[in-house]
Order: C-alpha cells, then sequence, then structure tokens
C-alpha cells in the first residue's frame, strides 16, 4: 500500500493489518511503499520493520505519485493474492477477509464499493458518482467506486497489468482488457483521522483525460493495424471520391480539371498511406512488448474438464 | 577548509573532444587539485575520436608513470558517450567529470567533491564570471530556455565540472551531447542535485566565439531534452491535444464550405479553402496517430520501462518467534513464505538491524 507523509496512521494501519489478518489465520505479507515522504513516515515504519519481518517497505527516493507506487508494491509483493488500500485509515482492514472470500469463490479482482462513504458530498462524493457512471459506461466495467483503494487481485494478472501515469483509479478498468471476473463487495469507509486528504477537484479533468487514453489504447491495443486501417478507410473512401471527380472532368468535356478537389484527392490518399504504415508500426510495437493477449487469456480462462485449471 | 564527505575512492573521467588544452599542463593542474583532497583517485581520460595530439600528451604521461587509463574511442560518439566509457573504467564511488580544458580553478575541486555529502550531484558554477553583455544574454536565455522546459533554474550547464555518486551514473543511460543536461535527467531519476561555486580559470575569461552551427545543436539538444522531460510519459495526452485541435478546425471550415455548397449554391471546385481544410484534417489524424503509437509504445512495454526508482527495500530477517509462520495453512502458501526473506532483486542491500 502507498504511503505518503502518513505519520500518524502508519501504527495503527500496522496494528489493524496484522490484527485482521491474524484473525484470518492465514500467511501474509504487508508491503508499505513509502513515496518519497518528507516526514517520519519512513523511520515509523522503519521500527515496526525491525519487530516483524512480514514487514517490507519499499522506498523512493522522491514523490512519484500513487501509480508508480502501487506498481511498486505489486511487483515487490510475493503473495498469491495482493490486497491494496490506502495508507490513510479511510479503509478499513477488517474488510480484506470478506474480499479474500470472493477471491476463493473464483473471481479475478473484488473491488470495495464504498457503501456510506465518509468524505465531503459536494467535493468529493460528487464529482466521483459521475466519473464512476462514465468508467462504467467506457470500459464496459460496471464498478461502482473505482476510487476506492481497497481491492483484492490474483496476483498473476494484476502482475500482468500495465500500469503507468496516473491509471491507479482504472486498475479495474486497465485489467478489463484482460476479461477478468470481477466482482464488488461493500466496504467500510472511515473518516480521515489523520493528515491531509491528497486530493481535490483539479483531478477531474485528468481523471478524463485518462479515461479516454485508456479506453483508445485498450482499444487500439490489441489489433493495431486493423484499427489503423478503419482509421484510413474514409480516407480512401474520401480520396477515391474526389479521384473519380476528376476523372470525369477529364474525359467528360467539362472546362477543366478543378485543383482543389483533385489536390483534396491526393492528400487524402496519401495521409491514409501513411496511418496505414503508422498501423503496421503498432502492430511492430505490441508484438515486440509484454502485454499480450495470449497471457491474458491464460490467465483468466476457465477450463472445465476433469481437473479444474486453477 | 576540510572535506566532510570523503568517499572511499574517487574517478576523475576527462572527456577529451574538439575543445581541448595541452593536456599535459592540464592534468598537472588537476592532480594538484585532487591530490589536496588526499583521496585515493584515478584519472580517465577518454579520447573521443582521432585526437593524435591528445593521444601523444597522453602516452607521454603514461611513459613518464604516471597512473592513468586512456580509453580511445574510434570515432566521436559525443562528450555524454565519452563519459558513459570513461564510467565503464572507472571504480571510484564518487565520479569527478572534468572538462578537457582550463575552465575552473582546480583548488575549489574539493568543494565539489565536499558537496557529495549532502547531494548525489554537484554542479559547479563559474562565479565570478567574467564576459560581456552579449555573453551574459546568451546565457540567460539559454538556462531560461532550460527553466522553461524543465521547470528548475540552473546557473550553468555549460560547465564541465561535475561530481557524481557512482550510482547516480549507473541509473543514468546517457548519450549523444546530453552531458549538459545531466542534472535534468538525474532530478528526474530523483536524486539529489546541488550547485557548487567555483572559481572560472583564467584561460576561460576570453570571450568564446561560437559558431552558428553549435548554436543548432544546443537548441536541438534542448528540444529532445524537452520531449524527454515532457511527453515521454504521457504522448497521448499532447499529441492527441494537437490532432483534435488541428482536425476540429479543419472539420469546422469543411462544414462551413459544405454549408455554403448546399445552401447557398457556391462553387466548391474552384474554392482553395478546400484543400487546406482537407490538409487540416488530415493533419490533425496524423498526429493524433502519432501520439497513439506513442501510447502504444509505451503501454505494451510499461512493466519494462519503469517509470520510477526504488532507492531501497527494507526487509528484516526473521526473527525467532513468529508464530504465524508455524501454522501453514495450505501448499499455495509455501511459495510466499520461502521467498519473502530471500530474493531482493535491488542493487540496495537490506539493512540489517
Amino acid at each position: 500500500m502507498p504511503l505518503y507523509n502518513e505519520e500518524e496512521s502508519v501504527r495503527p494501519l500496522y496494528a489493524a493489518i496484522v490484527q485482521a489478518l491474524g484473525a484470518l489465520g492465514c500467511d501474509f505479507e504487508i508491503v508499505f511503499v513509502d513515496d518519497g515522504s518528507v516526514d517520519r513516515t519512513v523511520a515509523i515504519a522503519d521500527e515496526l520493520a525491525r519487530f516483524d519481518s512480514r514487514l517490507k517497505i519499499v522506498k523512493f527516493r522522491r514523490n512519484y505519485g500513487q501509480t508508480p507506487a502501487m506498481a511498486a508494491g505489486i511487483e515487490h509483493a510475493r503473495g498469491e493474492i495482493l490486497v491494496t488500500m490506502d495508507g490513510d485509515l479511510q479503509n478499513d482492514p477488517a474488510d480484506i477477509g470478506a474480499l479474500l472470500e470472493k477471491i476463493s469463490e473464483g473471481y479475478d479482482i473484488v473491488v470495495g464499493w464504498r457503501y456510506k462513504r465518509q468524505d465531503k458530498l459536494i467535493s468529493r462524493k460528487i464529482p466521483s458518482r459521475i466519473a464512476n457512471w462514465l468508467i462504467g459506461k467506457v470500459t464496459g466495467v460496471p464498478i461502482r467506486d473505482n476510487g476506492c483503494s481497497l481491492k483484492a487481485f490474483r496476483a498473476d494478472l494484476i502482475k500482468q497489468i500495465p500500469l503507468y501515469s496516473e491509471m491507479h483509479r482504472f486498475i479495474p478498468a486497465m485489467a478489463s482488457i484482460a476479461g477478468p471476473r470481477v466482482a464488488q463487495i461493500k466496504v467500510r469507509h472511515h473518516a480521515r483521522r489523520y493528515g491531509q486528504s491528497k486530493y481535490g477537484l483539479s483531478r477531474i479533468y485528468k481523471v478524463l483525460l485518462d479515461l479516454m487514453v485508456i479506453k483508445t489504447v485498450a482499444t487500439f491495443a490489441s489489433r493495431p493495424l486493423r484499427w489503423f486501417a478503419l482509421l484510413s478507410l474514409p480516407l480512401f473512401v474520401l480520396s477515391l471520391a474526389a479521384f473519380t471527380h476528376t476523372l470525369i472532368a477529364l474525359f467528360g468535356s467539362t472546362t477543366e480539371i478543378s485543383l482543389p478537389i483533385a489536390g483534396t484527392g491526393i492528400i487524402f490518399l496519401a495521409s491514409a498511406c501513411v496511418l496505414l504504415c503508422s498501423g503496421a508500426l503498432a502492430e511492430l510495437a505490441y508484438s515486440r512488448g509484454d502485454v499480450r493477449d495470449r497471457d491474458f487469456l491464460r490467465l483468466t480462462q476457465t477450463v472445465r474438464g476433469p481437473q479444474r485449471g486453477q | 577548509m576540510t572535506v566532510q564527505y570523503l568517499p572511499q575512492r574517487l574517478s576523475i573521467i576527462v572527456p577529451v573532444g574538439s575543445r581541448r588544452a595541452d593536456l599535459k599542463a592540464l592534468y598537472a593542474e588537476y592532480k594538484a587539485g585532487v591530490v589536496q583532497m588526499g583521496l585515493p583517485h584515478e584519472f580517465v581520460f577518454v579520447l573521443d575520436g582521432q585526437r593524435p595530439d591528445a593521444a601523444r600528451a597522453l602516452d607521454d604521461l603514461l611513459r613518464e608513470g604516471e597512473e592513468i587509463t586512456v580509453v580511445h574511442l574510434t570515432r566521436p560518439f559525443g562528450e555524454a558517450a565519452a563519459l558513459m566509457a570513461g564510467f565503464e573504467r572507472s571504480s571510484g564511488d564518487a565520479i569527478l567529470t572534468l572538462p578537457a580544458y582550463h575552465q575552473i580553478d582546480a583548488n575549489d575541486l574539493r568543494k565539489l567533491v565536499g558537496a557529495l555529502e549532502s547531494a548525489d550531484v554537484a554542479l559547479g558554477y563559474r562565479f565570478p564570471r567574467a564576459g560581456n553583455a552579449l555573453e551574459r544574454a546568451r546565457r540567460a536565455a539559454f538556462h531560461g530556455m532550460v527553466k522553461f522546459v524543465t521547470g528548475a533554474r540552473y546557473r550553468d550547464l555549460g560547465c564541465g565540472a561535475r561530481a557524481l555518486r557512482r550510482q547516480v551514473f549507473e541509473e543514468l543511460d546517457l548519450y549523444g551531447d546530453q552531458h549538459r543536461f545531466i542534472p535534468v535527467l538525474a532530478t528526474r531519476l530523483g536524486f539529489r542535485v546541488t550547485e557548487v561555486a567555483v572559481r572560472q580559470s583564467p584561460q576561460d575569461r576570453q570571450p568564446r566565439i561560437y559558431r552558428p552551427r553549435e548554436y543548432v545543436h544546443h537548441m536541438l539538444d534542448l528540444v529532445s531534452i524537452f520531449f524527454l522531460v515532457r511527453f515521454t510519459k504521457k504522448p497521448l495526452r499532447f499529441f492527441g491535444m494537437i490532432g483534435a485541435i488541428t482536425f476540429s478546425v479543419g472539420a469546422l471550415l469543411i462544414t462551413y464550405l459544405g454549408i455554403e455548397r448546399i445552401a447557398f449554391d457556391e462553387q466548391l471546385a474552384d474554392r482553395p479553402a478546400l484543400l487546406l481544410a482537407a490538409l487540416l484534417i488530415v493533419l490533425g489524424m496524423q498526429i493524433f496517430a502519432l501520439g497513439l503509437l506513442g501510447e502504444l509504445i509505451i503501454f505494451t512495454h510499461a512493466r519494462s520501462l519503469k517509470d520510477y526508482r526504488v532507492e531501497e527495500v527494507v526487509q528484516y530477517p526473521q526473527a525467532q518467534d513468529v508464530d504465524s509462520d508455524l501454522s501453514a495453512d495450505g501448499p499455495q502458501e509455501e511459495g510466499q513464505t520461502s521467498s519473502r526473506n530471500s530474493a531482493m532483486p535491488h542493487t540496495a542491500p537490506p539493512a540489517v538491524a
């Protein structure tokens, strides 16, 4: 879980997690990612780690933001099931048990839904309502609360999902390219006890942009050439129309060839070719990359037969 | 004045490019400055391309029994590449890069190295600095542009004297002429950068004449850094925005033309504005496609192109009385337990209590 300047929260958080997981009786590790805190967060976490080898602290050299923190935590975690949560005590570790239960039912991702949210109505709740509705519509993953950090993932799946920029809010949406089985459950949500909230209204614009980027990339990613070809198709048609017009003018005994129309045809044709080439380039990038449909297919498939796939 | 931070060993890298002074005199000067620190040290000279006179001077030094390493590059790869080549041959835990010409007072080298105590990169800036009004305006313009691009103000990026911790060099991936932007790139990687005033060498005071080509090169370097810093993470945001604007201007124009054609029977065929609209639309699409391409590359390589740097991973070895590990719940937990304390794939060693 990412921590950034949460010196008061570290201890209670740690205690709550240990208590909650201890009650479940399973083996666990805790990964704190320190996102370049400037206060005593690290020192306190360090003290805790001294007494508990299950606690691992990943330190960043400077503040990178929540997504890289998430990504680093995921990278360094060794468990089979990963649970992410906020470092500010707004999530209740006691809910982890319910998340794990859902995972064991066969879901790949279980998302918490802050059922009774303890935040300001105007500045936090309403924008988030709208954003969630949009995200659900656009990505086709109808989750009521993307902003809730309390989520559980199967590790092999989440480790395959690219996380960069500010994608932590869209992890389920990102993951949707892998076609996982997503469930959501209600979780408790507490008002902030310590520290300052680090977000405001200004992020809405960023969220929308990110959303569009994710949608486009996720659409294009698996078959880039096809999509680029689709993009260039209208251009081909238009250039064809313009050329036909010119040819008719040429052979028909009308006055003269219209330069603007012939020129437009040439421009459209050239551009369509360049777009196709871009598509080929994208295909190359995809085939050399490490996000492949093949892996996702293997991770999320269910095999029915004499023995189960998991 | 004493040096507070003492590295175990200091490596001095001198990239020798087209601008160079008499290396023998220079070496003597630098050596005097370095010896003051009383540290074990090594000199690495990197000849960037064929530099016969410099090679001869260094050969002489070698013959005189000086302990220097000389690396010959077959063609000029650029100063930054030369620095990297020198770094590969060095073994010190602090690296001092020095210009191959008299630029700063060698007596101030220890100030630079001393500054590493509280920073990962210490840049020299020449102060007080000679130069007429024109020179000063040129420098101010350059650094102003750097500030615009990177958001940080540096005083003297042209100064070749820098002290860096070894780790910085290990993580930097320099090429071409990026040496001027080492502080920018290091800041991006999360290293602490500080600037240290050094006295200017008397030989550096004469005004230097830059050829126009050099200005062009500086500008191009700046542009490439600009893209590297600002847009490598979110190409679609940037290109998509430009593309969308271009596209919508073109679309508006074509709608206008279309309305005129239908409503007012204005012939499309003899309007050059049609060409403009078509060009704008097409341009918009292509810029967008470029951004998409960039985003796709990042998207598909996000896991190998990590955009964060981990300073260290702390995990204390298992204490004797950890109770919950004894209750192994099932087979799936075994891998977890065993790998937990062993595999630590990062360079920094785990702290031990």
